[in-house]
């Protein structure tokens, strides 16, 4: 039985962070602490957003434009993710299952994860051009690791026990993999796959840097030359709620589809 | 008499060759036959288990199952493993029905039957827990149903009821007897508690590191049994003598 305090904890905790944040925030801009054109007071970046999300477009500076930079990068994520994860997941079940896999993979992943990302940009518009494809190799490239690894380490730590009960219960092969090996190793893969998508709005921005048109990262970046801190501010609000909402969907989907993901412990 | 498994000259090495863990090892079970395989910690029991079950190869020698060589995992030979190996995320009554689908068992019939297997080993209240939900000897209950469903003609238990409380064990050996007289699986069951394969087998081997098979012996006493009556009093202290010194000095 829970606690009659339990309730209204597991509702205020989530939020006390972010409110504790808002309350800084507030202190240090109302306060005089700092001035505007570096620390814009909530208000004012409130006032930003509305015009952002619902304003008529053209009616003011980045009015309306929530709706296609949203899109925009959206569709830039799922093609970077979506490919990252087409890629790691795989190679990931290979390498922990198979020791020639992981010896063949492990010093060029480890060399190259530790290269960051921002070393990649120039080759990366060499390669692809400034827009779209640079974005989305980016993104694969910032979710492919965290995937690949979590991945590899999941299917790697699954007990032998675990797979000699499924292979006595008369699995083998991929079915064994797929009714043992990665049921198993959920959790790891949860986790990576959940880095990864972080990783991928991080890399969002920097793709969005090259000179793209539109997306959320080349809104904050024009804000920025502008001296619109209250729209940089602003921008960094919608990627953060975005995000969120993206790793609950990410999750909500894996949980729906995965029996063994619906009964991992977060 | 009819044999079910044939197990005939089992050599096993680890990294050694001139040392082998497991040296020429041979004997037989038969149907229904209860078979307690005692020795000390390292002597390769698991090692034999895990042949017999197909988790490995032997360097040597051959296993055969109702006169057909084995040698890969099947439910016909199935395994109760020492250490907790339900699988986490399904329930109870989805872990017993795993062998059943696997075989293609359409669902509402596995469902039926893994409840009543649940229902028979005293876990009908705990058809939707998952193991983690379970204490340890519920958890071994149902890895008993779960290989039980599949009605297998051997049954190999490797330690199966180490890690649970004297209480408990002792309800598992009582199950387990019960279960046996109803499905009559023959049961090799490897143990290094001398007083539970006494009270249990109908026969005792010992094995010991690198030698083989030291010695068996017959029980052939009613059940359930007094272990402190004078023929099986003389039974353990023979084979712990023969654990303890070996055979010269026995």
């Amino acid at each position: 039985m829970t606690s009659p305090t339990a309730q209204p904890l597991r509702i205020l905790l989530p939020v006390a962070a972010p409110l504790f944040l808002l309350g800084v925030w507030a202190l240090l801009s109302y306060g005089g602490f700092t001035p505007a054109y570096m620390l814009p007071p909530p208000h004012t970046v409130g006032r930003t957003l509305w015009i952002y999300v619902l304003g008529e477009p053209g009616s003011a500076a980045y009015a309306g434009r929530f709706a296609g930079d949203t899109l925009a990068s959206l569709w830039r994520i799922c093609c970077g993710f979506g490919l990252a994860t087409a890629l790691g997941l795989p190679l990931g079940v290979l390498s922990g299952r198979l020791r020639p896999v992981q010896q063949l993979l492990a010093g060029f992943v480890d060399s190259m994860r530790a290269v960051p990302g921002i070393c990649w940009l120039p080759l990366a518009l060499v390669w692809f051009g400034i827009g779209f494809r640079t974005t989305v190799f980016l993104i694969t490239l910032a979710a492919f690791f965290p995937i690949y690894l979590n991945t590899a380490a999941g299917v790697a730590s699954v007990p032998g026990t675990l797979v000699r009960a499924g292979a006595m219960l008369g699995l083998s092969g991929p079915g064994l993999l797929r009714q043992v090996v990665l049921p198993a190793g959920m959790s790891h893969i949860l986790a990576g796959l959940r880095l990864g998508l972080g990783l991928s709005f991080a890399y969002l921005v920097l793709g969005e840097l090259t000179g793209v048109p539109d997306g959320l990262g080349a809104t904050i970046m024009d804000a920025r030359m502008l001296g619109r801190v209250d729209m940089v501010m602003g921008g960094i609000v919608v990627i953060a709620l975005i995000g969120l909402a993206c790793d609950r969907l990410l999750m909500g989907l894996l949980r729906l589809t995965f029996v063994s993901a619906r009964r991992c412990r977060e | 008499m009819s044999v079910l498994l044939e197990v005939q000259g089992i050599t096993a090495h680890y990294a050694q060759p001139e040392a082998p863990v497991l040296a020429g090892v041979s004997f037989a079970l038969a149907p229904g036959e209860i078979v307690a395989l005692i020795g000390v910690s390292g002597c390769g029991k698991t090692t034999l288990l895990d042949i017999l079950a197909g988790f490995r190869r032997a360097d040597e020698g051959e296993v055969r199952l109702a006169g057909q060589p084995t040698v890969t995992p099947e439910p016909d030979k199935a395994v109760v493993f020492q250490e907790d190996a339900l699988f986490p995320w399904l329930t109870a009554q989805q872990n017993v029905a795993f062998g059943l689908k696997a075989a293609g068992v359409p669902r509402r019939e596995r469902r039926a039957q893994a409840t009543a297997m649940l229902q028979r080993v005293g876990l009908a209240g705990s058809l939707d827990r998952l193991p983690r939900e379970l204490s340890g000897g519920m958890r071994q209950r149902v890895a008993l149903a779960r290989v039980l469903v599949m009605r297998p003609r051997l049954l190999l238990m490797d330690e199966p009821f180490a890690a649970l409380d004297a209480l408990t064990r002792e309800e598992m050996h009582d199950l387990l007897l019960e279960l046996h007289a109803e499905f009559t699986p023959a049961i090799l069951m490897v143990t290094h508690d001398v007083a539970e394969a006494a009270k249990l087998a109908d026969r005792i081997l010992l094995l010991k590191h690198g030698q083989g098979l030291l010695a068996g012996f017959d029980i052939p006493l009613p059940r359930p049994r007094d272990l402190h009556s004078p023929e099986l009093a003389t039974i353990q202290a023979a084979c712990r003598n023969l654990l303890a010194h070996g055979p010269a000095r026995a």
